[in-house]
């Protein structure tokens, strides 16, 4: 096994993978920095272009091109407050309010740095898990599944907002999400739900466009509204610090920065709960770590750990996700499911032959990983000065060419106007939500969870009918949602009680 | 504002969870199963929302997220906001009526000049290399579809 793992590595650093790898990253880099168009979207687009490679140089392009898009992805959502996919979103609470009050520089330096961080956790749990995975993956049914979905949401809707009320709006927001995820047509009985007649809302609403719509809009109002930069006026050089410091604050969180990377390869395992999920699931998380309700009043208004958690978890899942995907053939995304068609169309079958026969290659996966990894931070480092100065650049110059990017970005999402008006539509919903002081986060992770949720409910309950209910995993994560909910009102109810006994 | 975007926010998420479970409530089991257990609980939790803007204090809770600059002035604020989507709706307008290729160097141009107030030149410059990226990455690098706009 050390012999195929060092093996995998020299496969990867012949001059033609390697140089396929490099093309990737460079294909890579560029894609996540548009919004709307994700890593599934330059996988589907790059897939047919690897009929003619060997499968480690297909692998090795596939992959590092998919393993820098979150990175990249990262950095739109920080600068501009823009979403890349949902993969990517939940950096832009902090790392965006981080823009916003010149640290820039910071916040892009944490997001890469805890990114790596991520990305090795990843790779080593893919290079570690491939022999034990099997008996966790397959004692997770539908049922457990279901429950994750429910623990996740229950997660953030009671982080997301300070105070009874604030966790109130938490769950009715993400139950508004849940509701949006109904609209289409039923996976069931064929029921056409909410659609209105409307050809367009049959398939659902995609989540790209809502994303750009609940997310990006607030911001470029807000962006016009000042009349400023994102930056606002600050002193000429104050970006440029900080970069570094974004590093040192990795490694001041760094056992935060490695519980959400664990976080978000633990998700990438588990089939169809997918990227978007854990790094919410890591920012609550995140906004758990905060020790007292001062401190988490902090998260969304620019707070360091509120980059790391999902900056470490949206890289970890592509190891984590990689691990059904190779191990059983089974993809835990939609980019695993077209990274799936890859391994058909190099001659490969997933499942236990890649664990005995082709583990050299599993490994160059690892690797790839790995390097594709290292390679897009160390040149993100060196052009993050002048990626940090385009937050010093004149709104107005800045509007027109966002607002030309978020309207391709949402029309990219089904290639149809009706994208466009449903981000027009959630942009109203998410300055409303913004304006009102409501959590926006909670709405997005039900919306990707709704369909998830739904259908595990309904496989659970038609196969167990209430007997799901008495599963031992089941109950234990019964008992985690309630304790997620309860934790935050304890917590703050002894801060109270601190704090009066402080006044006595 | 803030009270009055709450109220306005819970009042529409009332309306729709109230009429979501309405339509489910004629459908196959399978098929409502999932839509009452959520809107149910979400009716409540909006009417509750409602009520507590109605009646309720000064809203002292605040969320996780970022909160809008409070620097400019309310009616200016309000001014800029309206005209933002008004730009906003006239690209979408643009795109309809003659397509991304000739929206997007008219919006930005548009923009600049008349928002910006920008200078012709700058702005034509500007609209032209915008134009330019959206023709080579989006339609010869990425080919995505761009439909034609209604008129041309």
């Amino acid at each position: 096994m050390i012999e195929a793992f060092f093996e995998g590595l020299l496969l990867v650093l012949q001059w033609k993978a390697f140089a396929f790898m490099l093309l990737g990253i460079v294909l890579g880099f560029w894609v996540g920095l548009l919004p709307g168009l994700g890593g599934t979207t330059t996988l589907a687009l790059m897939l047919p272009f690897i009929y003619a490679m060997q499968p480690i140089e297909g692998f090795a392009f596939l992959l590092g091109m998919h393993a820098v898009v979150a990175t990249t992805g990262d950095i739109t959502s920080v600068l501009f407050g823009v979403p890349d996919e949902g993969t990517t979103a939940a950096t832009i609470l902090d790392g965006h309010a981080m823009a916003k009050k010149g640290e820039a520089g910071r916040a892009l330096g944490a997001v890469l740095a805890s990114s790596l961080v991520g990305a090795l956790v990843g790779a080593i749990a893919l290079a570690l898990a491939v022999p034990v995975v099997r008996p966790l993956v397959l004692s997770f049914g539908s049922p457990e599944l279901f429950m994750i979905a429910i623990v996740g949401l229950a997660f953030i809707a009671s982080l997301s907002a300070s105070g009874a009320r604030g966790m109130m709006r938490g769950f009715l927001v993400g139950g508004l999400g849940l509701m949006v995820a109904t609209i289409g047509q039923d996976p069931q009985a064929g029921v056409a739900r909410y659609t209105f007649d409307v050809l367009y809302l049959w398939n659902g609403i995609d989540l790209v466009p809502v994303l750009i719509g609940i997310f990006a809009i607030p911001e470029i109002i807000d962006l016009a509204v000042r009349g400023t930069s994102i930056a606002g006026e600050l002193p000429k050089g104050s970006l440029n610090k900080g970069a570094f410091e974004g590093v040192k604050d990795t490694f001041r969180h760094f056992w935060l920065t490695i519980r959400c990377s664990l976080i978000g390869t633990f998700i990438g395992i588990m089939p169809g709960l997918g990227g978007a999920v854990s790094q919410w699931m890591a920012y609550g998380h995140a906004a758990q770590s905060a020790r007292t309700d001062e401190e988490r009043r902090g998260f969304g208004q620019g707070d360091v750990r509120g980059v790391l958690g999902p900056g470490a978890a949206n890289n970890s899942k592509e190891g984590g996700a990689l691990i059904p995907t190779v191990a059983f053939g089974v993809p835990g995304s939609s980019s695993m499911a077209i990274l799936l068609g890859g391994f058909f169309v190099l001659g490969l079958a997933p499942g236990p032959d890649m664990l005995t026969k082709h583990l050299t290659v599993t490994f160059s996966m690892v690797w790839t990983i790995v390097l594709a990894n290292v390679i897009t931070v160390v040149a993100c480092f060196l052009l993050l000065n002048h990626l940090a100065r385009l937050t010093t650049v004149r709104g107005q110059l800045l509007i027109p060419v966002i607002v030309v990017l978020i309207f391709i970005g949402a029309y990219t999402g089904n290639n149809h106007y009706g994208d466009i008006i449903v981000m027009l539509v959630f942009g109203a919903v998410g300055w409303l939500m913004v304006v009102g002081g409501w959590p926006r986060a909670p709405f997005v992770l039900g919306l990707v969870l709704g369909k998830i949720a739904e259908n595990y409910l309904y496989i659970s309950v038609a196969r167990y009918e209430t007997a799901w209910l008495t599963r031992p995993i089941v109950l234990v994560l019964i008992a985690l949602a309630i304790a997620v909910i309860l934790y935050p009102l304890i917590q703050s109810r002894r801060s109270r009680m601190k704090e009066a006994a402080r006044h006595a | 504002m803030h009270n009055k975007a709450s109220l306005a926010l819970a009042g529409a998420i009332m309306v729709c969870a109230g009429f979501a479970v309405y339509a489910a409530s004629s459908w196959p089991w399978k098929a409502a199963l999932f839509p009452i257990a959520i809107g149910i609980p979400v009716f409540c939790l909006a009417a509750a929302e409602v009520i507590w803007s109605l009646v309720g204090s000064g809203d002292s809770e605040r969320a996780m997220d970022f909160e809008m600059s409070a620097d400019v002035p309310a009616p200016v604020a309000m001014r800029r906001t309206v005209l933002t989507v008004a730009w906003m709706v006239g690209f979408f307008a643009a795109i309809a009526l003659i397509g991304f290729p000739y929206a997007v160097p008219l919006f930005v141009f548009l923009y600049l000049r008349l928002q910006g107030r920008e200078g012709w030149i700058f702005s034509l410059l500007f609209g032209a290399a915008v134009w330019l990226f959206f023709y080579l990455v989006f339609d010869r690098l990425l080919h995505l579809p761009f439909p034609a706009g209604w008129i041309f």
